[in-house]
């Protein structure tokens, strides 16, 4: 630790939580710096930007930032920030164009960056101004799956590195297919919520059968799906698992389900299956029989603001997040099996989905509280579990043995004080890659 | 108007069946005339939590679709609302509906209990026959929903319904509803438009 340690706000012993950090204005300030101007933030989808010279608009943490593909058709992740006086250059949610220009005094960047245009550069600058220091600023780009991940950071490890073993896991979703995964989306809304209660909630399955059961009721009695009850998920033999701040939980997969949740119904059963058993042994290349046979992620967060698959919390001060919801497709799915999972997902999750819904005033009231003099006197109580995790023959990552546990968010709010305390990326530890990576995927798909 | 829907179905018989022409009016007019009660009367049976008799207001094979809507330069017009086949805000059809209501009865749909207090102001309605005897109607629509204690949010937009007769009385068989926001200010979106 290279200084002081500021800091100190979980319990590793107790699970107790300062609530000072779910409301103080000044740590939200720290939060912009040491975490979001320094983690591989998820951005974007390589499918957002199919073409050359297309563009995304996104965030990284409050930041807006254009995602480009360049003439040449090489990703940038470029701050949407004229160097001049601060402008935006972008106003757009996507497009395609080779320059943006300012609406202020017309300075224009080509779309890899570069400063190409000055208005009077002779007749107002006497030629003095160093165009080539003056470029958009320019984050570092990696992708994953076709995922885009960018990082202010020069001395960030590299993308590989800092999802380490999570990726295990991961691509058990998003890299199961030769021809990859389509991002649809996203929808944005604004939730009166500290985005780390979002982040976190990801590997909370306690609250379903509580939070959601109206909605699993529904889809018992309308599609056929499974009851849910606290008793099935106590008894799971489902599991957690943390690597590196990225928060998995997964299933220990029966071989011949199908691996999507949203939009299978008793109809579309059939549909799922077929695709299932005709996509399996591609996916055994690619995975190795036991992650493509037994190994089904489910909800998940990676570290810091990755929300259940390619969705994103954007922190917007401290008592307020933007979410981003995206649907992520295997682009070869029949058309019809697309539908399905689009409606389903629709319905499911989103600003209207039936399960998403309910979520909201739940958060809410745990930001509110933190926001309280009074209340934040009682810090929040994560012990379950406590001492019931630990490494795994089978799995890697720190496993928790049951599937409902707080293992994991008491992990994410250490990892999350280990970039609130860390001067630099060396003072911020990474989990050597120590999985069997079976099979022919790689980091880039 | 609460006696009344006592009284058994037929208090779900919206005034929009075939009339008698009041001298005068031209067809476009009395099919307006015809029109704007079935939107009154949808508004008033949403504002008053009256959902099932809502959700009878549309036809079996109904797609209820929101999609969303980008900010694009003016001259891209065209790719400001996501098309059917995007991700939509909502893509709907009748048994998605029927769970949405059927989940605020269980009395642990969270978002919606206790319920939003709602009132649907629709106006600015515009007729068009199409083919085989439908309609298309154009409204516009102010939503303000009140929530527990202090929450509250103006929804804006507009629906275009696709409408067809069905034993009489008017269905919609479509309906389209764009918001005019990009970023939902709102914490979620539980009420229906």
């Amino acid at each position: 630790m290279g200084a002081t340690r500021k800091y100190v706000v979980i319990d590793p012993a107790t699970g107790k939580i300062d609530r000072r950090i779910f409301s103080e204005q000044a740590v939200y300030d720290d939060e912009m710096a040491r975490i979001f101007g320094r983690a591989w933030l998820m951005i974007g989808h390589e499918s957002l930007v199919p073409a050359r010279d297309d563009f995304f608009h996104t965030y990284m943490g409050e930041d807006p930032v254009i995602l480009t593909r360049d003439g040449q058709g090489r990703l940038h992740a470029l701050l949407n920030m004229c160097r001049h006086r601060g402008n935006r250059v972008v106003r757009c949610d996507d497009g395609n164009a080779t320059r943006f220009m300012c609406t202020y005094h017309g300075w224009t960047y080509r779309n890899d960056g570069a400063l190409d245009h000055v208005p009077g550069k002779s007749e107002a600058y006497y030629d003095a101004l160093d165009r080539d220091s003056l470029g958009l600023v320019e984050a570092r780009v990696e992708t994953y799956a076709g995922i885009v991940f960018a990082t202010w950071a020069k001395d960030a490890p590299s993308l590989e590195a800092y999802l380490g073993d999570a990726r295990w896991y991961l691509d058990t979703v998003f890299n199961r297919r030769d021809g990859g995964m389509q991002a649809l989306g996203p929808m944005k809304w604004l939730e009166p919520v500290n985005w780390k209660t979002m982040v976190d909630n990801c590997s909370d399955n306690y609250h379903v059968p509580t939070t959601h059961l109206s909605s699993a009721r529904m889809q018992t009695r309308f599609l056929g799906r499974p009851r849910l009850s606290h008793k099935d998920q106590f008894e799971s033999p489902n599991k957690h698992a943390f690597v590196n701040g990225h928060s998995i939980t997964f299933r220990d997969a029966d071989d011949n389900a199908p691996r999507y949740v949203h939009g299978i119904s008793t109809e579309t059963f059939q549909l799922f299956q077929d695709y299932h058993a005709a996509t399996m042994a591609e996916v055994e290349r690619r995975l190795g029989a036991f992650r493509a046979r037994r190994v089904q992620l489910g909800n998940h967060s990676i570290f810091p603001n990755g929300i259940l698959g390619f969705r994103l919390a954007l922190p917007r001060g401290p008592l307020q997040t933007e979410f981003w919801h995206f649907v992520l497709v295997d682009r070869a799915a029949p058309e019809a099996l697309k539908r399905a999972i689009r409606i389903g997902s629709q319905a499911n999750n989103g600003a209207a989905g039936m399960f998403e819904q309910d979520d909201v005033d739940n958060w809410r009231q745990v930001t509110a509280a933190s926001a309280s003099q009074l209340g934040r006197r009682y810090p929040q109580d994560l012990s379950m579990g406590l001492g019931h995790a630990g490494p795994h023959p089978e799995y890697p990552g720190l496993v928790s043995e049951r599937y409902i546990s707080e293992n994991n968010q008491r992990l994410f709010y250490q990892r999350w004080e280990e970039f609130m305390n860390a001067e630099s990326w060396a003072d911020i530890a990474l989990d050597p890659i120590k999985a069997r990576f079976e099979g022919t995927a790689t980091l880039r798909g | 108007m609460k006696k009344k829907r006592a009284r058994g179905r037929s208090r779900t018989r919206p005034a929009a069946r075939p009339a008698t022409r009041p001298a005068g009016l031209t067809p476009a007019q009395a099919l307006w005339l015809e029109l704007m009660p079935f939107y009154i009367r949808e508004a008033w049976l949403l504002d008053e939590r009256r959902l099932t008799e809502w959700l009878a207001l549309f036809t079996d094979d109904v797609l209820y679709f929101m999609p969303r809507r980008k900010n694009v330069l003016r001259r891209e017009s065209h790719r400001e609302l996501t098309p059917l086949g995007d991700l939509a805000i909502l893509e709907e059809d009748k048994r998605y509906l029927e769970m949405r209501v059927a989940r605020l009865d269980t009395g642990m749909a969270w978002a919606e209990d206790p319920p939003s207090r709602t009132r649907h102001l629709v106006g600015n309605l515009e007729v068009a026959p199409l083919a085989r005897g439908e309609v298309q109607a154009k409204t516009a629509f102010l939503v303000y929903r009140s929530h527990l204690e202090t929450d509250h949010q103006l929804l804006s937009g507009c629906r275009e319904d696709v409408l067809r007769r069905v034993k009489g009385e008017w269905k919609i068989a479509r309906r389209t509803i764009v918001l005019d926001a990009n970023v939902l200010l709102d914490k979620n979106l539980s009420v229906f438009l």
